[in-house]
């Protein structure tokens, strides 16, 4: 496979297209409806709304043009549109869907600016001031807004994360950072950012994201010196969720940088070489105990050209569009905006590319399954490089290890919920989420190994892989599957390993079963050792009613009789007896079965029983065993 | 109580019953001689009395071929390996003087020599030799006969040197294979490794994998598992133990103490990798004999407690450096799955009970050769055992009738000196077990028996007596 300088990102095939910025128009994103909003002359030109994606409708309406708009935002449920002109004041519109049927506005505080607002629940607004946080409650019906509450913290910039409704607030040339958090009606500060003391930031070098279901604070760090910039990230998962700084990137590259996140994968745009790199912090690396320093999974690669299509004289023709163009805007979790272009873009992860291009299995499964469309891509890896002339097993083991681990991990929690709990115990809580990607064996039987099953050339590698799985399921404790013990002695027969078979069978590798007792005395006639092992195993199933069958059909009749003496079933054993051509074992038979009077019993009950009889008196006629 | 004379070797030979001689050239007959101290006389009339008695017992076109020769003072096997090749043992009984010092009497014991026993020793020779060099009929076609007498001679002057006759028990007849009881993962972890270097060295065709005196895992056929295994235990690995415990040869990694332990070095190959500049002795060796004779390259190579012998291609040139290169790649990984092992055997086994009254067992499964004795204490055919000779002796027997019982069957015999000794034969195993009861019945020893069977032979079949 010859993909590794294919680029594993991509920008979306229908990009969100709306009127580029020109003498006239204004665009505004609200990064948290995913809006683009075409602003043309302040409004009485009217304004179109369009996002997140190119199939959402877009929204079209007038708005008076009161001087030039600062921000705009429609509230979470569309209801109420937010317009910010001036430094001291927000209008708010109400917004049927088609035309604004009428408004108010709030003020901040006396001699404070409005920095930005953000509207943290469906009717709550905040206004963040260089003074504090003010936070209204507003009814539209009344037309009213109604204080709530104010936070008062001086504040240079910040950094609003519509997601976990956080807030991270500046001070200081952005060496004090304070994260703030929104619940309906409140706010509440968090321990503040832990920073080198003095470290100044900058507002476009810190992202707000989400890592794992954990809200974080990525903070891109530029080093003085022949030393490279690093992302430093706070998460915030300590008690009460304050940021603790457990990972750091190293970007090996100094220069302009934009983050994104997609899939839980951190991407590091670098505009000067326009490449990207990706991290995931949730692979081991370098550690110093509180702190993991984490290396790029791959070579930075660049993202994939794209085009638009334009209308042409003739036919449509198609624009190449810029990467890593200067006028580029970056919004999380996934977006790029080119202004100029009038386009919006999500940027997609081609999980297969990026898999192809790192090189280590193990590292590689660690990634993959952490990925939401990881499970697909990752058998799909495993039979590639179990297809290999030289697959290297050690990986591969170690793969299958990962995969057993996410596996055994979610069967504990299974089990856990499963079993019953004392009534007074308080009732479980939701059930335990499934991993991401969660691999059973059947999976691995499915989509790996049935597919090298019918290939000559690949049974070498059937056997080692199934080996290697087996192994890594019984590290893990976990039973392997009727399915796997099946394929693997059938694998064995078929390479002719008989003798590798035994000795997996003998050491117990493979779990007794009676379907498995029944192919293997099925292989009896290929191997002897095949019907002696199976014999050992319906013995420690006690699979006594299946040892009287075998014996029988092997013709030792006595032995048969011996092993189930209170069960036997005459007419089984005389026709046995008397298909073996043996007087001797006949009369023996007969004689026992009539001398036996829970036995003699059943010839008068049964008339099948006499025709036995009647052959006796073939093979012997001078004796009379059946007269009575 | 007088002393009884051991088993002795009176000679050993081996002759071609295809070569025409004429009168007075029927020396070229013999192949090989042994004691060489027997003049060409003795040699010729010894050849010439065995083909006598084979011609003239064969007009009586016995079920199979002639098998023994009892005498009152010898006893004379004879083995046809192959067409017209016959190889020949002749024993002196042991014997005891009885009576004062006058009228002495020499009583010559020969229910202690085991015909079934020393035609195994025969065949053991055989098989070691075309371990080593082939058929005989292959060396005399592919060289001369005159090539075949030196390898002979060269083989089998050294064989006879190692060959203990008066050790010689129901083992030779068994030639069997000590497994080691191991658990799942550390079976499953050696299963891998041989499947990475397989796969890493497809020149490697098979491997197989023993810890100290008991195998693990064998790639290659029972019958060839079987010679070489005995070749290991009885020859090499001693030899190599010896010159371990000699101290200096184990290299150690001095430079850090975290650094992963490496303790592998080669038995056969070159034996310091750091100075060597040829591979050393590396012996070749025949497998597939009866289907399709091959040739292998016999690579032993030892880690701690652990051997692993890997059969290459014996058509590929072998280099220092894929010598460096095996090192490198099984060093480290071997060391640690030994010592995994040897943690796993510390913990498991249970010493075996020392007190001489408790019952002592051998069990043999005919199908993967498996055996299991608690009556001989290490498994080097040292004479070492833990119970009377006599006892042994009785199972030989038991061992050498054990036809007339088919399929299943059991044969109990007690001692004068109330020993029991119980031979159960079933599904192609064979268990034999001796103990001391005084005033027993039999129904109690048939009970002990099913006890010993029940707790030592767990979960496996047995035909219900």
């Amino acid at each position: 496979m010859n993909s590794s300088k294919d680029p594993f990102l991509e920008l979306s095939e229908r990009p969100v297209r709306f009127e580029a910025v020109n003498q006239v128009t204004n665009v505004f994103f609200d990064d948290s409806n995913k809006q683009v909003f075409a602003v043309r002359s302040g409004g009485t030109m009217g304004v179109v709304v369009k996002g997140p994606t190119e199939d959402a409708p877009p929204i079209n309406f007038r708005m008076e043009d009161r001087g030039p708009v600062i921000s705009i935002k429609f509230s979470l449920d569309q209801s109420i549109l937010a317009v910010q002109r001036t430094k001291t004041s927000v209008e708010f519109m109400i917004f049927n869907g088609n035309i604004i049927e009428g408004e108010f506005s709030q003020g901040c505080k006396k001699n404070t600016a409005i920095l930005g607002f953000v509207w943290t629940q469906t009717n709550e607004v905040a206004l963040i001031t260089d003074h504090g946080v003010e936070l209204y409650l507003l009814i539209p019906e009344k037309k009213l807004v109604k204080h709530l509450k104010t936070t008062t913290t001086v504040i240079q910039w910040f950094v609003w994360c519509p997601t976990n409704k956080i807030a991270l607030l500046a001070s200081s040339h952005g060496s004090h950072l304070q994260p703030v958090v929104f619940k309906p009606g409140t706010i509440s500060k968090l321990a503040k950012v832990e920073t080198e003391p003095g470290r100044m930031t900058l507002e476009r070098d810190v992202t707000l994201a989400t890592l794992y279901e954990i809200p974080a604070i990525l903070i891109l760090r530029h080093q003085s010196g022949p030393q490279t910039a690093e992302v430093h990230i706070h998460m915030l998962n300590g008690p009460g969720q304050a940021p603790v700084r457990s990972h750091i990137l190293r970007l090996n590259l100094t220069g302009r940088f934009a983050i994104n996140v997609v899939d839980d994968l951190i991407l590091v745009h670098h505009q000067a070489s326009k490449t990207s790199q990706v991290y995931d912090i949730s692979l081991s690396d370098e550690s110093d105990g509180t702190v993991t320093y984490h290396k790029s999974v791959t070579l930075p690669r660049s993202l994939k050209p794209t085009t638009l299509p334009v209308p042409g004289l003739v036919e449509p023709q198609s624009h190449e569009c810029e990467l890593y163009s200067p006028n580029w805007v970056v919004f999380q979790p996934n977006i790029v905006i080119d202004a100029k272009l009038g386009c919006l873009w999500h940027i997609k992860l081609c999980l297969t590319t990026l898999c192809s291009q790192i090189t280590d299995l193990a590292l590689c499964t660690q990634l993959a399954l952490k990925r939401t469309t990881g499970k697909s891509v990752l058998l799909q890896l495993l039979l590639d490089h179990i297809l290999l002339p030289k697959p290297s097993l050690f990986k591969l083991q170690e793969s299958f290890n990962h995969i057993n681990s996410v596996y055994r991990i979610w069967a504990e929690a299974e089990i856990q919920m499963q079993t019953a709990s004392p009534v007074s115990a308080p009732p479980p809580s939701k059930p335990p989420a499934p991993p991401r990607v969660l691999i059973s064996q059947s999976d691995i039987y499915y989509n790996i190994l049935q597919k090298l099953m019918n290939n000559d050339e690949h049974l070498q590698n059937l056997e080692w892989a199934l080996t290697c799985y087996i192994t890594s399921l019984s590290e893990y404790c976990i039973p392997t599957e009727l399915l796997l013990n099946e394929l693997l002695i059938k694998t064995l027969v078929q390479r002719h390993k008989f003798t590798a078979l035994m000795q997996l069978l003998q050491y117990g590798i493979v779990a007794d079963s009676k379907p498995l007792a029944c192919l293997l005395l099925s292989l009896g006639n290929l191997h002897p050792s095949a019907s002696q092992l199976a014999m050992d195993m319906l013995v420690r199933l006690s699979a006594n009613e299946e040892i009287q069958e075998v014996l029988i059909s092997q013709g030792q009749l006595l032995s048969a009789f011996k092993f189930s003496q209170e069960t036997a079933t005459p007419r089984k054993f005389l026709q046995a007896a008397e298909n073996l051509k043996d007087p001797i074992l006949f009369h023996s038979m007969l004689y026992c079965f009539r001398s036996n009077h829970q036995y003699d019993n059943s010839f008068l009950q049964d008339e099948r029983l006499h025709s036995f009889i009647k052959h006796y008196r073939t093979l012997f006629p001078e004796k009379a065993i059946g007269d009575r | 109580m007088m002393a009884k004379s051991e088993i002795e070797l009176k000679n050993f030979f081996i002759f071609s019953s295809s070569y025409e001689s004429k009168e007075g050239e029927e020396y070229n007959k013999v192949l090989y001689y042994y004691p060489p101290t027997d003049d060409i006389n003795t040699q010729v009339n010894n050849v010439g009395l065995v083909e006598a008695i084979i011609k003239f017992t064969g007009n009586f076109k016995p079920s199979g071929p002639l098998n023994s020769l009892h005498t009152l003072k010898k006893r004379q096997l004879y083995f046809e390996p192959e067409p017209n090749y016959w190889m020949v043992i002749t024993i002196n009984l042991p014997f005891i003087n009885k009576g004062s010092n006058e009228s002495t009497v020499v009583e010559y014991i020969e229910e202690d020599v085991h015909d079934t026993i020393y035609k195994a020793v025969l065949k053991q020779a055989y098989a070691m030799y075309r371990l080593f060099s082939g058929t005989y009929t292959s060396t005399e076609r592919e060289y001369s006969i005159t090539a075949l007498r030196n390898k002979f001679e060269h083989f089998y002057t050294a064989y006879l040197k190692t060959l203990n006759l008066s050790n010689c028990d129901i083992l030779n007849v068994f030639s069997g294979i000590h497994f080691l009881p191991l658990d799942k993962q550390n079976f499953l972890n050696v299963q891998c490794f041989i499947n990475a270097l397989e796969c890493n060295y497809p020149i490697i065709e098979y491997v197989s994998f023993l810890f100290n005196d008991s195998l693990i895992w064998s790639g290659i056929e029972p019958d060839d598992t079987q010679i070489i295994y005995q070749y290991l235990i009885s020859t090499l690995l001693p030899a190599n133990i010896e010159t371990e415990l000699q101290g200096g040869s184990i290299p150690r990694n001095p430079s850090s103490p975290f650094a992963s332990l490496h303790y592998g070095r080669f038995i056969t190959g070159p034996t310091n990798l750091k100075t060597a500049h040829t591979i050393g002795k590396v012996p070749k060796i025949f497998l597939n004999n009866e289907a399709n004779p091959s040739v292998y390259y016999f690579i032993v190579y030892r880690a701690l407690n652990a051997t692993i012998c890997l059969f290459v291609n014996g058509g590929v040139d072998l280099t220092v450096e894929l010598f460096k290169e095996l090192d490198a790649f099984m060093g480290q990984r071997l060391s640690s799955i030994a010592s995994d092992i040897g943690e796993y055997c510390t913990r498991s086994i249970i010493p075996p009970s020392s007190s001489d009254t408790s019952p002592r067992f051998i069990y043999f499964n005919k199908l993967n050769l498996a055996y299991k004795s608690t009556i001989h204490l290490d498994n080097r055919q040292s004479g070492n055992v833990s119970c009377g000779k006599e006892l042994v002796q009785i199972m030989a027997d038991m061992n050498s009738r054990k036809e007339s019982l088919s399929f299943a069957g059991e044969t109990i015999v007690k001692t004068m000196n109330d020993y029991w000794v119980v031979g159960k034969v079933s599904n192609l195993r064979e268990f034999y077990v001796a103990l001391q009861h005084k005033n027993a019945s039999l129904i109690d020893i048939s009970d002990e028996v099913k006890k010993i069977c029940d707790t030592e032979l767990k979960g496996i079949f047995f035909h219900p007596m």
